[in-house]
């Protein structure tokens, strides 16, 4: 038995050791990168002002290289061989439905810092990454308002962008919207992949093209689209998941005029930001851009160690607890995990991206909006169509 | 939708495929002894594979080896009743890490091995019960608020009352043999107008005489 688990508590002097599984490798490892310099971020603060009732709190970091078989088989081996109850980690819907088993049925607790479809609410993660009602509704009826009615969808073959069309889909249908074509490319998907695509768009010519793309073919599709001499000012990317990291891989030029929401940007202005992206840039390179997954990635271990302070146990039940309910002066601003639904709190912006790899933030909610992951309260029309 | 079978045909379940992975000792072959004895297809592997075999409804496994990683799933989707074989003194976070649905202890006798075999198969199937539970209930919340919004589209599209909404919907599902939810995805994504065309041609086609 580890002492970790035996305890649950780091009585004795030893550090408390938490689980990181963000891909370093793989498909998805730009953006899980940053989720992972996020972390180690917010953990080395808290280190270097004294830890947590006078212990370390120490990482168990492994690569799980954009697989989720790797996922399950290393969320599995943190619980029961590294003594570990906490893990940070997972950015693919798909890699955290393949942890969600082992966390559930060995009481571990993961801190999922990703926005995602919706439709869940597990006792066993605490989501501190955006839900559908929290970006997508808002950005759907920016785009009705501004762009006009007639969508294309492209997203990459997996659970998250499928299940966020078909909200997306319900959306358009009950707000006016026309749908032009709809796409998904795989995970792996290379320049050429998007050839038929673009070809496509040239045919339909919609308002916006919707995308829920993720990982290296964010960078193909957007070059291509400006390959294709598209004009973002008229028929704009809009994305969920294109964040300063991607663009930064895509080049700002390429980047520049297209649209992403999120509940935070580098460019959010208020003084916990400013520290933060200080902080950041310093360990990190001066000319490292923050996003929304490390933003979430970096708020969501202090909040942990927050809790942790109090309840100077680890043990999930007790920890869990603790972190409903919870508030933090985070980058993006005051944020909330709900009690109810283990979802937090989180502010809705849209940003459109400039020439210097930033994101202009062009609309903004008035306070933070509550998570809604069943869209309980939500109709299907755009708030504002 | 209430299926019984009738009177006098109560199937018989197929014995259950047991594996036992456990050292080829007296005590291991008297496990499979024991096993055999319940009409149970029973296969001894000795020592395990990096990773046993699918296909297994129990498995009995040495805590060791399940700790060392031969079981053929992550915890939390396991394939089989699971019964471990605790070491001497027990390691009570090996057994917890394991998930078990029972445990067996050293010396097995005759009572303890049928009752963990008969423990460790209720609760795995009720873990099983209770996760399909969940899953229909997750697809019953989905599908809730498609009837919802099919049900208004139906009522702005087509004048309908609420009550003739839900009938045109049942109905579609009745004669397509198919969850009212899919009608009403049908209705509700996109293809509204297609969808109803085609439930259209069909209600006229159904209610022609002849």
């Amino acid at each position: 038995m580890t002492a970790g688990r035996l305890a649950g508590s780091s009585r004795h002097g030893e550090p408390w050791r938490v689980g990181v599984l963000f891909s370093q490798t793989g498909v998805t490892a730009v953006v899980e990168e940053t989720q992972l310099r996020g972390t180690l971020l917010a953990l080395s603060e808290i280190n270097e002002a004294g830890g947590i009732a006078g212990c370390e709190v120490v990482p168990v970091i492994y690569d799980p290289q954009s697989n989720d078989r790797n996922f399950a088989r290393l969320s599995h081996r943190l619980l029961a061989n590294d003594g570990v109850n906490v893990i940070f980690g997972c950015y693919t819907s798909s890699s955290r439905k393949a942890v969600l088993p082992v966390v559930e049925r060995l009481n571990g607790l993961l801190l999922y810092p990703t926005l995602y479809e919706g439709f869940e609410l597990s006792p066993n993660v605490i989501y501190t990454g955006a839900a559908p009602n929290q970006n997508l509704m808002e950005l759907c009826a920016y785009l009705l308002a501004h762009y006009g009615p007639r969508f294309h969808l492209i997203g990459s073959d997996y659970v998250y962008p499928r299940a966020t069309n078909q909200l997306m889909r319900e959306v358009l249908a009950d707000s006016g919207g026309v749908l032009t074509g709809e796409t998904y490319i795989s995970l792996n998907a290379d320049r050429r992949d998007l050839v038929p695509v673009i070809a496509e768009l040239r045919r339909t010519r919609p308002d916006v093209v919707f995308s829920t793309v993720v990982g290296d073919p964010t960078i193909h599709l957007y070059q291509a689209y400006a390959d294709a001499g598209f004009d973002p000012r008229l028929m704009p990317i809009a994305s969920l998941t294109t964040t300063e990291a991607e663009v930064r891989a895509m080049g700002c030029a390429v980047a520049e005029g297209h649209i992403t929401a999120a509940p935070y940007f580098q460019s959010v202005d208020c003084v916990a930001n400013t520290e933060f992206v200080r902080r950041y840039q310093r360990r990190y390179g001066s000319d490292e851009p923050t996003n929304m997954c490390v933003e979430a990635a970096y708020y969501q271990v202090h909040m942990f160690a927050r809790a942790l302070a109090q309840t100077r146990t680890i043990e999930t039940d007790v920890l869990r607890e603790k972190m409903l309910g919870a508030t933090f002066e985070a980058p993006q601003g005051l944020v909330e995990i709900n009690a109810a639904s283990s979802h937090t709190t989180l502010w809705t912006r849209i940003g459109r991206a400039t020439r210097s790899g930033q994101f202009e933030v062009i609309r903004q909610s008035a306070r933070p909006v509550v998570a809604d992951p069943y869209l309980v309260g939500y109709g299907r029309t755009a708030p504002h169509a | 939708m209430p299926e019984r079978p009738a009177a006098g045909t109560r199937a018989v379940a197929d014995p259950p495929g047991i594996l036992v992975a456990v050292p080829r000792d007296a005590d291991g072959d008297f496990l499979v002894r024991e096993l055999q004895r319940t009409r149970a297809r029973v296969q001894h592997i000795w020592p395990p594979p990096a990773t046993l075999p699918d296909g297994a409804d129990v498995i009995f496994c040495d805590v060791a080896a399940a700790r060392a990683g031969c079981l053929p799933w992550v915890p939390g989707e396991p394939a089989a009743a699971l019964v471990v074989v605790a070491g001497v003194p027990a390691d009570l976070a090996a057994l917890r890490d394991c998930a078990p649905d029972a445990v067996l202890h050293r010396p097995f006798t005759t009572d303890a091995v049928a009752a963990a075999l008969t423990l460790a198969r209720s609760h795995f199937d009720y873990v099983r019960r209770l996760q399909t539970r969940i899953a229909r209930l997750e697809e019953t919340v989905r599908s809730i608020r498609n009837v919802e919004r099919a049900k208004s589209i139906l009522m702005s599209t087509r004048q309908m009352r609420e009550d003739e909404a839900y009938k045109l919907m049942r109905s579609q599902a009745m004669s397509l043999r198919v969850p009212i939810g899919t009608v009403a995805a049908t209705i509700v994504d996109g293809g509204a107008a297609s969808a109803l065309c085609a439930m259209t041609a069909r209600e006229a086609g159904g209610d022609a005489p002849g």
